[in-house]
């Protein structure tokens, strides 16, 4: 039996609670604003996918500031990242709309911790530099935990009590779309009967600009303009923070609980590209046998999908290589679900990515419609029979493609599906 | 003495109220080894952990584990901290025998006065 989910929280550049996404997505409302960095005007980096509500510029974390309603204690502070502090707000939203307390998940062995985040370079830049400025005497204590990728993990399994289990996934952007996967099956082979799984980033000049070194970001600074995946002027992609958790629980326990099931995380696949270290494969082969793969895993035929959330960042080779595979995996078929690349408007999250596909996926199923790509002028010459639409579709999904690529060539997507 | 002490004296104290930072303004510029001792309770309350028991007073002989509720943690960041402002190590083998606050301070002196000796 596939595993319900029953939580979604949010900490995005489009809202920081379900009702402000669900709004976003609706209204195609994009989460950019103007940023500089490191004082440099002249940096070609112009817009991002800001978190409003939090400041968590300063590597201290005595001078951050969020949201009120959190309760987030310095015991819990001082191990935490810019993105930890994310995450602790995201799944206290994601637990209180599953109806759990922390009484009902701490010291539980049945349930489980899934976290995905690239660890934080502004914070190891900075740990790394104040011990180089002693020469190795001192460093701050909390500097491993707190900068590593599995900073999410540590911290949220302490601050939660979690013994389940408790692991991360680095997999660059497709990493939370596998920490939802191997959650699902630990919840399939009845290992667990809940899990959190939990996406996170930074936004710093840190987290952001070696991206622009890549030269894989968009030079726009019209959010309209720089972040328009699949339209034939893209350029790049925009980048984005925040952090987005599910609940998701085996039917029965959530029946047993009198839980009521958002939607169904119905299966997954993933397959590698075998290609690059950074460049997607030219055909999306790997993304189209992951795809395959998903719908196999949960007993779904093409035809039957009749919503796809895009990976889609708004590079130009990314986004080739992913209309490639639809076309080949639907237009092929003679089959046109709308496709929406919600990337336009929240930016690219990295290893947020594909947790947030998968929550946006859920609102979508219950508050029956379908996001759109608002900011698409005109789609490049690849996405020859693929149906995009501009606005948003007032239809609720019954089974939603989610996709997710990340460096390497690793392709991870997920069927969500009506309860 | 300046009643508001440049914050740039040390940027790690600017949460810190007037009077610490002119005690640690006395201490970098008349090398007054009597002001360290408000640096310190300052420094122990604010890395005290949060939530926990109301203690009445701060005082020499409060104890870091049972009486503040520190734990391993928050005495390694709070130690890093005063290694920081003060430019000194503590060593583990320095830190076994603390247990309150005037051992805390005192061992801070120590190492005060043996770099003061150095320099």
């Amino acid at each position: 039996m596939s595993p319900v989910v029953t939580g979604v929280g949010f900490v995005t550049p489009i809202g920081n609670d379900r009702a402000a996404v669900e709004g976003s997505l609706r209204e195609g409302r994009h989460g950019m604003a103007p940023v500089e960095f490191l004082g440099n005007p002249d940096l070609p980096v112009k817009v991002a996918g800001t978190v409003k509500g939090f400041e968590v510029d300063s590597p201290s974390w005595r001078d951050w500031s969020w949201p009120t309603g959190y309760d987030v204690p310095k015991e819990v502070l001082r191990g935490l990242a810019p993105h930890g502090l994310y995450a602790v707000c995201a799944v206290e939203e994601a637990l209180s709309s599953a109806g759990l307390r922390r009484g009902d998940i701490a010291g539980d062995p049945g349930t489980g911790l899934y976290c995905a985040s690239a660890g934080s370079a502004m914070l190891l830049h900075h740990n790394l530099a104040q011990m180089r400025a002693v020469r190795g005497v001192r460093g701050n204590p909390m500097g491993v935990v707190s900068s590593i990728a599995g900073t999410l993990n540590f911290n949220l399994a302490s601050h939660y009590g979690i013994t389940g289990t408790v692991c991360g996934f680095v997999s660059a952007c497709a990493s939370s779309s596998h920490a939802l996967g191997y959650a699902i099956d630990d919840l399939r082979l009845g290992r667990l009967r809940r899990a959190i799984v939990i996406g996170a980033e930074d936004l710093n000049a840190d987290s952001l600009l070696p991206f622009a070194h890549m030269r894989a970001l968009s030079k726009q600074s019209e959010p309209r303009l720089a972040s328009r995946p699949f339209d034939a002027g893209r350029d790049g992609f925009v980048g984005a923070g925040g952090a987005v958790a599910l609940v998701i629980e085996a039917p029965q326990a959530a029946s047993n609980r009198g839980a009521r099931p958002l939607a169904v995380a119905a299966g997954w696949g993933q397959a590698a590209d075998g290609h690059s270290v950074a460049a997607s494969h030219p055909e999306g082969a790997g993304l189209l046998l992951a795809m395959e793969r998903a719908l196999a895993d949960a007993g779904t035929a093409p035809g039957a999908i009749d919503h796809v959330s895009a990976h889609a960042t708004s590079t130009p080779v990314g986004d080739l290589a992913e209309a490639n595979a639809l076309r080949r995996l639907f237009a092929a078929r003679g089959l046109r679900p709308p496709v929406a690349a919600t990337k336009g408007l929240t930016g690219h999250g990295l290893s947020l990515s594909g947790v947030m596909q998968a929550a946006f996926a859920v609102l979508s199923i219950c508050g029956g419609f379908l996001p759109g790509n608002p900011h698409l002028v005109e789609a490049g010459p690849e996405c020859e029979g693929l149906e995009l639409p501009r606005g948003t579709t007032g239809r609720a999904p019954s089974r939603v493609l989610s996709n997710s690529s990340g460096f390497g060539g690793s392709n991870v997507c997920h069927v969500i599906a009506a309860p | 003495m300046a009643t508001q002490p440049q914050a740039a004296t040390n940027p790690a104290l600017a949460r810190f109220p007037a009077d610490v930072l002119e005690a640690y303004q006395r201490y970098r510029t008349q090398g007054d080894a009597g002001a360290v001792e408000a640096v310190v309770i300052a420094a122990v309350v604010d890395y005290r952990p949060s939530g926990t028991r109301a203690v009445a007073a701060v005082s020499d002989a409060t104890r870091l584990f049972e009486d503040l509720e520190y734990d391993s943690v928050a005495v390694a960041e709070l130690v890093f901290f005063l290694e920081d402002l003060f430019d000194v190590t503590l060593s583990n083998d320095d830190l076994a025998a603390v247990r309150t606050i005037a051992d805390l301070r005192a061992c801070v002196s120590v190492k005060l006065a043996a770099k003061a000796r150095t320099a």
